[in-house]
Order: structure tokens, then C-alpha cells, then sequence
């Protein structure tokens, strides 16, 4: 006969075999199958191997927790919610999955500083087009202190002229 | 051919109260926290234990599972099961353990921990003389060696399917992965452990 467990999908129709086996299938499955094992040695075969290796990984039985789990997670709980904000903030971003966040920002860093190391002086190179297109950031500090110097300077010719105004009143 | 699984009968199939307990730690009931730490505590140690085999470190994966959820709680949203969050919290740490400890590791604790199953004393009491309990730690080793020789993610989904008796849809969604894809890891899982616990198996003729 045909056995629906031969198929090429195995993985889903042993599922089925494995709730069979485990009891976790209603009535009317279970008396599908149960006419199924009697016409089938295979699937027989495989349902007492599986029931066995079951009843096998029945055996491990880990030992309960120790007397003190609970006391020790409190304690636990009371010095987070104790800890500074700064650092119950931390370890949210921490287990907010921030870590390829971290990675990302590392690898912009190093990116910039080794940019920055290969174009020393802050100068970008121009690969063509007018000089006047690669203004350096040295030559916008310069603009800004120029600046800064003719307003001083304007600020001086202020205070200069009220001097001589007060002089010409005395 | 037999179609569809949507018949079967799960224990995890009732009403998701765990879920409600959760919504009342988030407004501030450590009763209810008290409560599904009760519940769900040696349920996650165990699972732990079964997948990293080393007693003290199950319980320190446990105990960061609860932190972590506690730690959650002000956030918590009942989008999937309670046992779910739970598991998939439990999961990811305990493969990140795995992950991260193995090359340094080796085997090492698996061969040596040996503190993490039941005492000798209960098994004498169930075991009545010493030849039966050695046949039950020799079989106990086979077991753990069986289970321990899975891949982890093999692992995950026999522990959770077979002593959590999650349904496939639950694994997935703890797993992060299809249907589909959980009913192919527990089909291979299954099949290693048959092959490698064939010769415990008695009476069974092919």
C-alpha cells in the first residue's frame, strides 16, 4: 500500500506520526492511524521506536532549582531597581538589542578617523573641476576669524568715536 | 495523504492566564511575578539545564530570564503566549551561551557536571539494588550524550516539543522560524536520537 509517511515531504507527515505517538491527537486521527499501523510494519515499526526513545528521554529528570533561587533573584531585582537611572538605562539599551547599533557607530568612527588620517590638514582633494570648489575647512576658519577681527575693529571705531564726542563736549 | 495537524490536542491550548498575571505585574503586583515564578521556574531551569548540561549556569541562565522579565514589564505587550516570551527569552540566551562559550569550553563542563540529575539517594529509592542503578546512569549518560551531540537548534525544538510539549506553531514562534521549518528540525532531531539510542531500545523488531 501507499504509506502517507513515504512522502516526499517526511518531516511533515512524521509530525503527524509524532502527536499520534505522544497522544496528542483527537479520537477520530487516532483511530485514522490506529487502522494505519496495522496495515503498515514500517510506520509500526517506527512508532514503537519512537514511543521507546521517548520513554528513554523520560529518564533525564533534572533536579528542582536550589532553596535559594528565589531569594537570590530578588536580591538581584531590588539592586536593579536600586541602580542609578543611568545605569537601568545601559542595560535596557543593552537588552534592547543595541548592538549592531554599537557595531555601526564603531565602524563610522573608525571609517572617519581613517579618512581623517588620510587627508591630513582637513583638506578634501579635488579630482578636477575649478580650485575654488574644494574651500578647506582651514579656509572657512580663516573667513570667521577675518570677521570676527572687522568686527572688532568696528567695535573699536564705535568706542573711539564716543571718546572724542565726550572730549569735544568738555 | 494526511493533511494538517489543527486537531491536535496540546496542554498549552488553554486560555493564556499567564499572559493576564503578566499585565498585572506590569501595573505594579509582584504577587502575580511571585506567582509565575512559581509556575514557570523549574520549568526554564530544566530547560536550560537540558540544553547547556551544567547545573550552576542553568540556574544563572534562569535567573537572568526571570530578570529579564521583570526588568520588561513596564513594556509588555500580550502580542504572543506568555510561555512563549518565556521560551524565546530562555532560548536565545542559553544558544548565545552556547555560542559564545564553545570555542573556549570544548566539552569540558558536559563531560564533567555531573551534579544536575536526581540525587543518588532518589534513585536507590526507586532503584532497588546497585546494578539497576547503574544500568540507569549509564542509560542517563546516553541520553544527555544523545541529546548534547544535537545541534542547538535541533536541541531547542526536542526540549521544548518533547518535555515542554509545545505545538509546532509555539516552537516556531519561540524559534523564530516557520511551521514548517520546526517539523523539519524535530523530524531530523528524532531521527539522530532513534539512531543513537537504538541500541537502549529493546524489543523492538524491524
Amino acid at each position: 500500500m501507499n504509506c502517507p509517511f513515504r512522502s516526499e515531504d517526511a518531516s511533515s507527515d512524521f509530525s503527524l506520526l509524532l502527536d499520534y505517538t505522544a497522544g496528542r491527537l483527537d479520537s477520530q486521527r487516532t483511530a485514522m492511524l490506529d487502522r494505519h499501523m496495522d496495515n503498515c510494519a514500517d510506520c509500526a515499526a517506527l512508532r514503537v521506536e519512537q514511543a521507546a526513545v521517548w520513554d528513554t528521554l523520560d529518564a533525564w529528570e533534572p533536579m528542582p532549582a536550589s532553596i535559594d533561587f528565589n531569594r537570590r533573584l530578588w536580591q538581584r531585582i531590588g539592586a536593579m531597581e536600586s541602580a542609578p537611572w543611568y545605569e537601568r538605562l545601559a542595560e535596557s539599551m543593552r537588552m534592547a538589542h543595541w548592538k549592531p547599533a554599537f557595531t555601526l557607530a564603531g565602524a563610522t568612527l573608525i571609517i572617519a578617523a581613517g579618512f581623517m588620517l588620510d587627508h591630513p590638514g582637513g583638506r578634501v582633494p579635488v579630482t578636477g573641476g575649478s580650485s575654488t570648489a574644494g574651500v578647506s575647512v582651514t579656509e572657512a576658519e580663516q573667513v570667521e576669524q577675518t570677521l570676527e577681527d572687522l568686527q572688532l575693529l568696528h567695535q573699536f571705531d564705535s568706542a573711539t568715536a564716543d571718546v572724542s564726542n565726550v572730549s569735544k563736549q568738555m | 495523504m494526511i493533511q494538517g495537524d489543527n486537531s491536535v490536542v496540546g496542554i498549552s491550548a488553554a486560555p493564556d492566564l499567564d499572559a493576564q498575571l503578566m499585565l498585572r505585574v506590569k501595573e505594579g503586583d509582584d504577587e502575580s511575578f511571585r506567582l509565575l515564578l512559581e509556575k514557570y521556574r523549574n520549568p526554564v531551569i530544566h530547560f536550560a539545564y537540558r540544553m547547556v548540561q551544567d547545573r550552576a549556569i542553568s540556574e544563572e541562565l534562569a535567573q537572568e530570564v526571570f530578570l529579564r522579565v521583570y526588568r520588561s514589564r513596564q513594556t509588555y505587550e500580550p502580542t504572543a503566549r506568555f510561555t512563549t516570551w518565556l521560551f524565546r527569552i530562555a532560548t536565545h540566551l542559553a544558544l548565545n551561551w552556547l555560542r559564545d562559550g564553545r570555542k573556549e569550553r570544548g566539552q569540558q563542563r558536559l563531560d564533567d557536571d555531573r551534579d544536575g540529575e536526581m540525587p543518588a539517594r532518589e534513585v536507590a529509592d526507586r532503584l532497588p539494588s546497585m546494578e539497576q542503578r547503574m544500568v540507569y546512569q549509564v542509560r542517563l549518560q546516553e541520553v544527555r550524550d544523545a541529546i548534547a551531540l544535537l545541534p542547538d537548534k535541533q536541541r531547542a525544538a526536542v526540549l521544548m516539543h518533547k518535555y515542554e510539549e509545545m505545538e509546532y506553531a509555539q516552537i516556531a514562534s519561540v524559534l523564530e522560524c516557520s511551521e514548517s521549518a520546526v517539523k523539519s528540525l524535530l523530524f531530523r532531531a528524532y531521527e539522530s536520537l532513534r539512531a543513537r539510542l537504538a541500541h537502549m531500545v529493546t524489543g523492538v523488531e524491524r
